[in-house]
């Protein structure tokens, strides 16, 4: 019998109530995260990447923004049938989460000793002085230098990668089985952005603990994760290991996504492939295959009929009719090659 | 070939998005319903002010002293003042001179306040000059500046339009003058200026159609507050004279007899809550309606 | 901080001067001559050419401003042309109710205000907040002496609770100087409650849709804490600019309001003094009140450093 994932989602929805009407930002999704994983999660802005890992932690107002079906199961525990108080006990606890913009997801009227006690109080049954020394230890974790000095310093007194160990220092302080990590070095310049992902990384081998990486960077992902999930437009669209991503991806996004990437030992007289045309709205979403409007693949049958996820082998998955013409071209191409 | 088509492509998205965009502003308006009351309820003011004075069957200077201090009836429907006055036909007088002083004060400062704006907002040298003239008049309290105005010209209707002009044309210069400046940092004004367009056409052909909106609903702001003001100096005795009718003396009228005649009170009061409200209403759905983002408190 | 300061009071400067210009000149556009309306119409010209000199309304224009504003500066708002007496000791006779009152109506103000605004900003979209909402825009459509009369005809002449108008000082007791100062305080402090009201909710709204308050969520802070912790701390700032605003809109507003309940405050000073057409009185208090009202604000501004440590720093 398999081991039990850590988290599994099945079949997550995520609806918004909008002025223009009911808005499906996150529509059917599955997959899970094992313990010790790091699964990164792929797309464009818009395709509801960030949306569904907010929708993990149910940070959306329910009372009147957000609606979610489907379940989100973490060591068996479905989290959308949970009390409000259980949730919070959950969120920062069991599953820790880190932001985009590490300026503007720091309170700027708290010291970061504050801040990072504060997650830790709040889940552990310790003293005012024990969760700030705790809080001491935790930036230094994250190899911020003098963390003595720097718990009494405010957020906006710190430079970017300083602040975004501090949100990994919050988001880590009560040792978390699952991270999740919404972009974040997005914001970072490159070296900084180096120095973080290995952070993140040694953490996770450290602790074992379970990540979602949500990045638009396929570079980021090829250096870290074990599996890649591609969204596009709500969907889960390719889900597949590393390497198999990256080497016979099967779905038209997929591909294009890794064409689009600047290969350094490639023609680089050869143009950067650039996937024709916008993402649609969600309030216009095509009615069969989400992607025809942009797919050079794209034929009638993918114009009136919605695909499936369907699985191949070594556990691949794609979202589209022509998955199998796709793989055979790029075989028979690969073997002209040769 | 390819970039032809895309273009059409681009266009038609771009007038589908307008489109969307104007019905989204239809939808907003009509389903602000509150707006709407406001409007409506400023228009059955209006139509008051200008027919209700032919309707009435009382004059309002005509004294009556054994009808004096009558309550509502069937003869007098909101009842006498202490001179056998009849109130209703008062109190609609009154609104020629209440809501045309406040008619004529946003309309005036509108005009003044939009020269101001737009020339200080062109020259940097005048700005300077002309907005700490505007911060020193704005921080002078309303009230005070127009007690004080009034007591150096003399109370009259005419007077008080001056007066409350003088307080609230800096409000509207204000605002101008930040509408106008972004139009006049954008690139496409400095290559007119290069094209040798001249300064006339520049302020009143591109940056003075881009004021309008923030214009209106400043005027329709300062329309009530100009009611406000115009009803408490009235109410002081540095507002319209008697026998003149003005909501603000009738109150004041109606302070002195407020043991014995408490309509004299609540018609004119109500009548001002109304049209204050009405404003109010209005003015917040337009600024809603031009930019849905700012909710923020009125001033 | 210091530079701050420093850079704040110097930008006063030139409002201060327009101000007292402004002031200054209302006297100058009066039809008439002072002196003649103060001795009336049967003095004979010697004596009004006496008064005004005596009143210094001889000298040319500029420098009766420059000995007035000499005088300001050393606490002399002028003379009386009606008592004789100093302004500045009329103006400290009588600024005591109106601060009373300014302070009680501001008082009010707060206690109603702020808690409603974020009951508002939390229930959003419910009955509740557009109720609240509702209330304040009645709120801020009713001028502050309206108000005022309406309040007399229900508690004072229909109810009969409270009296309908007078004084009575704080040493008379304190539940005394309450019920005389209740309902011109409530009258006064409405309009500003539903302005204070409606920016709370603003602002708690905007500061409850930053990544910061997503964050607090993510640690899994209670929904109590977030509010009133998190958000609200952030809040404060534009709320305390409304306050600090409002407090010098309560002291203007107190001029009409001490006319209808008969305060002897600074209002009841200048209608007086309009009645009897003492400019030199009416100068001098619009003058003072201007005074306080950009002081208040410049003090607000100061507190900013303490609530919101960027300002601190930014400043340094």
């Amino acid at each position: 019998m398999p081991k039990q994932p850590l988290l599994e989602i099945n079949e997550l929805k995520t609806h918004f109530h909008t002025e223009r009407g009911r808005v499906t930002a996150v529509d059917g999704v599955t997959f899970h995260v094992n313990e010790g994983e790091i699964l990164g999660v792929v797309g464009e802005s818009g395709c509801g990447k960030s949306v569904t890992s907010q929708s993990i932690l149910r940070l959306f107002d329910e009372k009147r923004l957000a609606q979610y079906d489907g379940e989100i199961k973490l060591k068996g525990t479905n989290l959308l049938e949970l009390s409000d108080e259980k949730m919070q006990s959950i969120r920062g606890n069991d599953i820790a989460m880190i932001f985009q913009d590490p300026l503007s997801s720091l309170n700027p009227v708290f010291t970061i000793g504050h801040q990072i006690a504060e997650s830790i109080l709040l889940h552990q049954n310790v003293s005012k002085k024990e969760a700030y020394e705790k809080a001491v230890e935790m930036l230094r974790l994250t190899g911020i230098p003098a963390p003595e000095k720097r718990v009494k310093e405010y957020p906006h007194e710190l430079s970017g990668g300083m602040r975004q160990r501090v949100m990994i220092a919050i988001a880590l302080s009560c040792e978390p089985q699952l991270l999740i990590a919404d972009e974040p070095t997005t914001a970072l310049d490159v070296t900084i952005q180096a120095q973080i992902l290995d952070l993140i990384v040694e953490i996770n081998k450290k602790l074992n603990m379970g990540v979602i990486f949500i990045t638009h960077d396929l570079g980021v992902v090829a250096e870290i994760c074990t599996r890649v999930v591609v969204m596009y437009l709500g969907q889960i669209v390719e889900e597949a290991n590393v390497v198999d991503v990256f080497e016979n991806p099967l779905h038209p996004y997929t591909r294009g996504l890794m064409k689009s990437v600047p290969q350094i030992d490639g023609d680089r007289s050869e143009k950067l492939h650039v996937i024709e045309g916008t993402v649609p709205a969600l309030d216009n979403i095509p009615k069969g295959c989400r992607f025809a409007t942009r797919c050079p693949f794209a034929d009638e049958l993918c114009v009136e009929k919605v695909p499936e996820l369907r699985e191949f082998k070594n556990g691949q998955k794609a979202r589209c009719w022509h998955a199998e013409k796709i793989a055979e071209e790029d075989q028979e191409r690969e073997d002209q090659y040769v | 070939m390819g970039t032809v088509e895309s273009n059409v492509g681009l266009t038609s998205v771009k007038q589908k998005l307008k489109k969307e965009q104007r019905q989204l502003f239809f939808k907003r308006l009509i389903s602000n319903k509150l707006m709407v009351t406001g409007g409506m309820t400023i228009l059955f003011l209006m139509i008051v002010t200008l027919i209700g004075p032919f309707l009435v069957s009382h004059d309002p200077y005509e004294m009556v002293v054994q009808d004096r201090l009558q309550a509502p009836s069937a003869e007098h429907l909101l009842g006498t003042d202490e001179f056998g006055r009849d109130l209703l036909s008062r109190i609609i007088h009154g609104s020629k001179v209440t809501m045309g002083v406040g008619f004529s004060v946003a309309a005036i400062t509108s005009l003044l306040g939009m020269i101001i704006g737009l020339y200080a907002s062109y020259y940097r040298f005048l700005d300077h000059i002309l907005m700490r003239i505007c911060d020193g008049l704005m921080s002078i309290p309303a009230i005070l500046l127009g007690i004080a105005l009034m007591a150096a010209l003399g109370p009259n209707t005419k007077n008080v339009i001056i007066a409350l002009s003088i307080v609230f044309t800096p409000h509207v210069a204000r605002v101008i003058r930040s509408a106008a400046i972004v139009v006049r940092e954008q690139t496409y004004i400095e290559a007119m200026k290069a094209q040798g367009a001249s300064t006339w056409r520049i302020i009143w052909g591109h940056m003075m159609p881009n004021t309008i909106s923030p214009l209106v609903v400043q005027a329709t702001f300062i329309f009530a507050d100009a009611i406000i003001t115009e009803a408490a100096l009235s109410f002081l005795g540095a507002g319209v004279p008697a026998p003149d009718p003005s909501w603000g003396n009738i109150l004041y009228d109606g302070k002195l007899v407020i043991f014995n005649a408490w309509w004299m009170t609540v018609f004119p009061g109500i009548m001002i809550v109304l049209s204050v409200l009405g404003l109010n209403l209005l003015g917040d759905g337009l600024r809603d309606l031009i930019d849905p983002h700012t909710n923020q408190g009125k001033k | 901080m210091f530079n701050y300061i420093i850079k704040r009071i110097l930008s006063l400067i030139p409002v201060l001067f327009i101000v007292s210009i402004a002031i200054f000149l209302l006297i100058h556009i009066t039809p008439g001559d002072p002196a003649s309306i103060i001795l009336g119409i049967d003095a004979s010209q010697e004596q009004i050419d006496e008064l005004r000199q005596q009143l210094g309304l001889d000298l040319p224009v500029y420098e009766q401003y420059i000995r007035w504003i000499l005088g300001v500066f050393q606490g002399d708002f002028g003379t009386s042309y009606f008592s004789n007496e100093p302004v500045t000791t009329s103006i400290i006779e009588h600024l005591k109710p109106t601060i009373s009152l300014a302070i009680l109506a501001q008082i009010i103000t707060i206690i109603i205000a702020i808690p409603l605004g974020i009951a508002a900003a939390n229930r959003r979209g419910t009955v509740a907040d557009q109720s609240i909402m509702g209330v304040s825009l009645l709120g801020m459509s009713i001028p502050s002496f309206l108000l005022g009369l309406f309040l007399i005809l229900f508690f004072g002449v229909k109810l009969g609770w409270l009296p309908v108008a007078g004084y009575q000082p704080l040493e008379a007791g304190f539940f005394t100087h309450l019920k005389y100062l209740i309902m011109p305080a409530i009258s006064l402090g409405a309009i500003q409650a539903a302005l204070v009201a409606r920016m709370t909710r603003t602002s708690m709204l905007e500061v409850l849709n930053t990544n910061y308050i997503k964050t607090a969520q993510a640690k899994g802070v209670k929904n109590r804490s977030i509010v009133y912790k998190h958000a609200l701390r952030n809040a404060f700032l534009p709320i305390l600019t409304v306050i600090g605003q409002t407090f010098g809109i309560l002291i203007a507003g107190a001029v009409v309001t001490e006319t209808i309940f008969n305060i002897p405050g600074i209002g009841q000073l200048i209608i007086n003094s309009v009645e009897r057409r003492d400019y030199a009185v009416i100068q001098g208090v619009v003058l003072f009140v201007t005074l306080s009202y950009v002081f208040i604000n410049l003090v607000i501004d100061l507190l900013y450093g303490l609530i919101d440590p960027r300002v601190r720093l930014d400043n340094d």
